[in-house]
């Protein structure tokens, strides 16, 4: 059988592209619906983050952080205000610390919905895709209630957090972990045990662990190839070593369980909130921090783990109230460079499905 | 088996289709927001101290407010402008303000037609509003 | 009760007995010129079903979309949005109407307007209600899937003709597509020209006056339903118009009205499909005497309609070997062992009943 050689087709993927998550652009090199070579082209998102941090006071860059993964902002608040208690030394209170961690979780839930959501309308699922985000409205409420805003929240300061939770949140907070079970039913029904979506999504773009090792790839991604890292349970950070809870660990390496796993999380993310809740202490929520702030000279590293993965801030403070460098490590810009090489030899379609189950936000990723 | 999961989806949509709407019919029923929510600035001028706090405060320079000295050499506040072009709406000007004399407010309508509405005279839109709320 | 079922009577003749005075009209009932101005007559009826299915349709498909969504759906204009469709079509004829600089001209223009005339042509042989055909062929279901494959040739064009590379991902996968659910369609009928020895759609529709054939041929019916939905690009088999993927495939480059034929000659055939599919399958304008028989006829087109809407809101998108997997290896073989199941089942009835 002889194999007739075709012309290559060069087919152009955004910026502007109905399923690329923002301004993502890639160049994929088609052999029929077969895809040959991705090039990914970044940087549509620019907004220079690192040097803007350079002209801003310490405090001043905390609602900056918000648009960097924007889909979880509580979370690199949480990942920059610890980056700067750390070299300061300032040791915040109880409360704030379970607070934190509270928005931090509920941070979680909010940002693998829309990770769960926009999978599913990534292969035109659409109920399965409005169920999601208006499971996710109530999450959004409740930073409204606290925070004044639904998305870039600014809800922790360097020292604690910015507001204590109004009455109405607790009884907001227990009603939505207790409808949490009938929402991810209802994901797993619409969506999960569909058989065309798992059609779609078994045995799709494998991501093997010693790829996902050498990539350095972090996150759920990471964690459904069947490698159990998590930044909570390998470096803990804040309270989390009192909380009781498991890593979901999956061993597919496929699409499917790179978007189920957040199921699991989901689940897990629930326990420790409901641990929070239970165990939180009364008292203060900000700690005695200097109006101006001025970091001793030094430099320092700290990570998290955000719903999408490792996300890292590096400060170098020469005394002065701004830094002198601050540099972003964030999960999905590492996350995206398997794209280009688990993605090769499947169709379009694949392509489209594989993108989603990474849960880019090109906020982060072009910073 | 295979129709198992897709009849179970088909039972879900159903199940929303005759069930109630989530919808919020926004220009005819106003949302009732928490009083957190920043939407916009207010500006209490006979609270202001003309500290500048609130402009030192603001990551993206945003607040420029000029001040003078009065008969009992006391600053009072002259001009308020706000840039809004350029405001992220993080609050950390109210927050700082030790006289509570900016707030911030539910008046989240601030759409616009020119790109001149976007300085905002702060001591203009407070008399307009008559208080602030 | 004499007077109700007079009244029913003539109400389920309503049209017929229009047809009959426009024709006394004439000198000669039967004559050349009468039987001229009824094919006109005909003919801007079916006009005006296609344009009303559409106008409806479109408003529909945004309703259901907001019902599973938990939405009202559109809700602005007119009494609960019904004007909806209006405004869009006039938005549409108000737009500029962009030719691409490459594009293939002729094709170009070409492709919407055939596709807006298949569902005229394939509405016209279906059975409205008794003796209410527009035209009535012998080989109906044959003409009806001929006509309809046509649209396979639109897609194609469409997507040559729009020089655009998504456009031509479409129209390929338009063409694979289409051409393999084309068999398993046309198996699936097979068993019902079968039990009624004819291809007429008048004839099918009068052999079930007791029992409509989704009952005698459930297996039919169900192939019938996911083939002529992957015959539509309905999702889940949207393949050829996926907007993640391929953007809009063919019609990428359409705008303004030509679209706008596009849209009409989509839901044009949704409807013609579920009338097949309720003329075949469902008894057409068939049932109880309380209604008669174009509404009956309407309502079962209703609720295929509905059926494929919310089919279309709820599942994913399917993937492109498991659809050729799908035609090839499980409708092709179900329809064929479906057409023997049929001949047996003949061969045995008429083993008992002695003929």
């Amino acid at each position: 059988m002889s194999i007739e050689k075709t012309e290559e087709l060069i087919l152009n993927m955004g910026p502007q592209h109905p399923s690329m998550h923002g301004l993502f652009r890639m160049v994929v090199h088609l052999a029929g619906e077969t895809v040959t070579n991705i090039e990914p082209k970044l940087g549509y998102l620019h907004r220079g983050m690192e040097k803007l941090a350079e002209s801003r006071t310490y405090s001043q860059f905390i609602p900056y952080t918000d648009r960097l993964d924007y889909l979880a902002s509580p979370h690199n608040n949480w990942a920059y205000v610890q980056t700067v208690e750390k070299l300061m030394g300032v040791e915040i209170p109880e409360r704030a610390e379970y607070l934190r961690v509270i928005f931090g979780e509920l941070a979680r839930i909010a940002s693998h919905q829309v990770c769960i959501a926009s999978t599913a309308l990534d292969m035109a699922g659409w109920s399965a895709w409005s169920y999601a985000f208006r499971d996710r409205e109530r999450i959004c409420d409740m930073y409204e209630m606290t925070a004044g805003s639904r998305l870039t929240v600014n809800i922790m300061r360097i020292g604690g957090m910015s507001a204590e939770p109004p009455e109405e949140f607790w009884p907001a907070l227990q009603s939505f972990l207790d409808d949490t079970p009938e929402m991810l039913e209802e994901y797993y029904g619409i969506f999960f045990g569909n058989e065309i979506a798992m059609g779609r999504l078994k045995n799709v773009g494998i991501l093997t662990k010693e790829m996902a090792e050498n990539l350095s790839i972090t996150g759920p991604v990471l964690r459904a190839s069947g490698v159990d890292y998590d930044v909570r349970k390998a470096e803990p950070y804040s309270i989390y070593e009192r909380f009781d809870f498991d890593v979901p660990v999956r061993t597919g390496c496929d699409s499917y369980d790179r978007t189920i796993i957040r199921m699991d999380e989901i689940v897990e993310s629930i326990k420790i909130i409901k641990q929070a809740v239970r165990d939180i202490p009364g008292g203060p929520i900000m700690a005695k921090v200097p109006k101006v702030i001025k970091p001793p000279v030094g430099e320092v590293y700290h990570r998290v783990e955000n719903p999408k993965g490792e996300l890292g801030f590096y400060i170098v403070s020469d005394g002065t109230t701004k830094p002198t460098r601050l540099r972003i490590r964030p999960a999905t810009f590492i996350n995206l460079q398997m794209l280009p090489i688990v993605a090769k030899g499947w169709k379009i379609q694949d392509v489209v499905a594989i993108f989603a189950t990474l849960d880019a936000v090109l906020g982060e990723v072009d910073k | 088996m295979f129709g198992k999961g897709l009849l179970q989806g088909l039972g879900i949509t159903f199940k929303r289709m005759v069930g109630p709407n989530i919808t919020e019919f926004y220009p005819e029923e106003k949302p009732n927001l928490p009083t957190r929510v920043r939407s916009s600035m207010g500006l209490e001028r006979d609270k202001c101290i003309s500290c500048n706090m609130c402009a030192m405060a603001c990551p993206n320079s945003v607040i420029k407010l000029t001040s003078e000295k009065n008969e009992a050499n006391k600053k009072v506040l002259k001009t308020y402008h706000m840039d809004v072009g350029r405001c992220l709406f993080c609050g950390m000007c109210a927050e700082v303000c030790p006289t509570k004399a900016l707030k911030v407010t539910q008046e989240f309508e601030n759409a616009i037609y020119e790109p001149e509405d976007m300085q905002w005279d702060m001591i203009k839109r407070a008399e307009r509003k008559g208080k602030v709320e | 009760m004499e007077t109700l079922n007079y009244l029913l009577e003539t109400l389920n003749n309503l049209f017929l007995i229009i047809a009959d005075a426009i024709r006394g009209l004439f000198a000669d009932p039967q004559s050349v010129w009468a039987n001229l101005t009824m094919n006109v007559i005909n003919f801007i009826i079916v006009v005006i079903i296609v344009v009303l299915a559409a106008l409806i349709l479109i408003l529909l498909e945004r309703k259901v979309a907001g019902w599973t969504s938990q939405r009202p759906g559109p809700n602005r204009l007119g009494p609960r949005g019904w004007f909806q469709t209006i405004a869009d079509a006039l938005k549409l004829m108000g737009k500029e109407d962009v030719t691409p600089a490459g594009a293939d001209k002729l094709i170009f223009k070409i492709a919407p307007m055939i596709i807006f005339c298949l569902p005229m042509m394939t509405l016209a042989v279906i059975p409205y209600g008794k003796d209410m055909a527009p035209i009535n062929i012998d080989l109906g279901i044959l003409y009806f899937v001929a006509i309809s494959s046509i649209s396979t040739l639109c897609f194609l064009m469409a997507g040559w003709g729009s020089n655009n590379k998504y456009s031509l991902l479409g129209g390929m996968r338009a063409v694979a597509q289409m051409i393999s659910y084309e068999i398993p369609l046309l198996f699936s009928l097979l068993g019902v020209v079968m039990i009624t020895q004819s291809f007429n759609l008048g004839v099918i529709v009068e052999a079930q006056g007791t029992i409509p054939f989704i009952v005698l041929q459930p297996l039919a019916f169900v192939i019938f339903m996911i083939a002529g939905l992957a015959e539509l690009n309905r999702a889940p088999f949207d393949l050829v118009e996926a907007d993640q993927e391929v953007v809009a495939g063919p019609f990428t480059e359409y705008t303004g009205l030509r679209w706008g034929l596009f849209f009409l000659g989509e839901y044009g055939n949704m409807t013609a499909m579920s009338a097949l599919a309720a003329t075949v399958f469902l008894g057409g304008w068939q049932g109880p005497a309380i209604l008669p028989g174009y509404v009956w006829f309407f309502m079962k087109v209703g609720v295929m309609i509905f059926m494929m809407m919310w089919v279309r809101w709820t599942f994913p998108r399917i993937r492109i070997d498991h659809l050729m997997h799908l035609a090839w290896k499980v409708l092709l073989p179900l329809s064929i062992v479906n057409i023997l199941l049929t001949g047996l089942g003949i061969y045995i009835y008429r083993f008992v009943m002695g003929g």
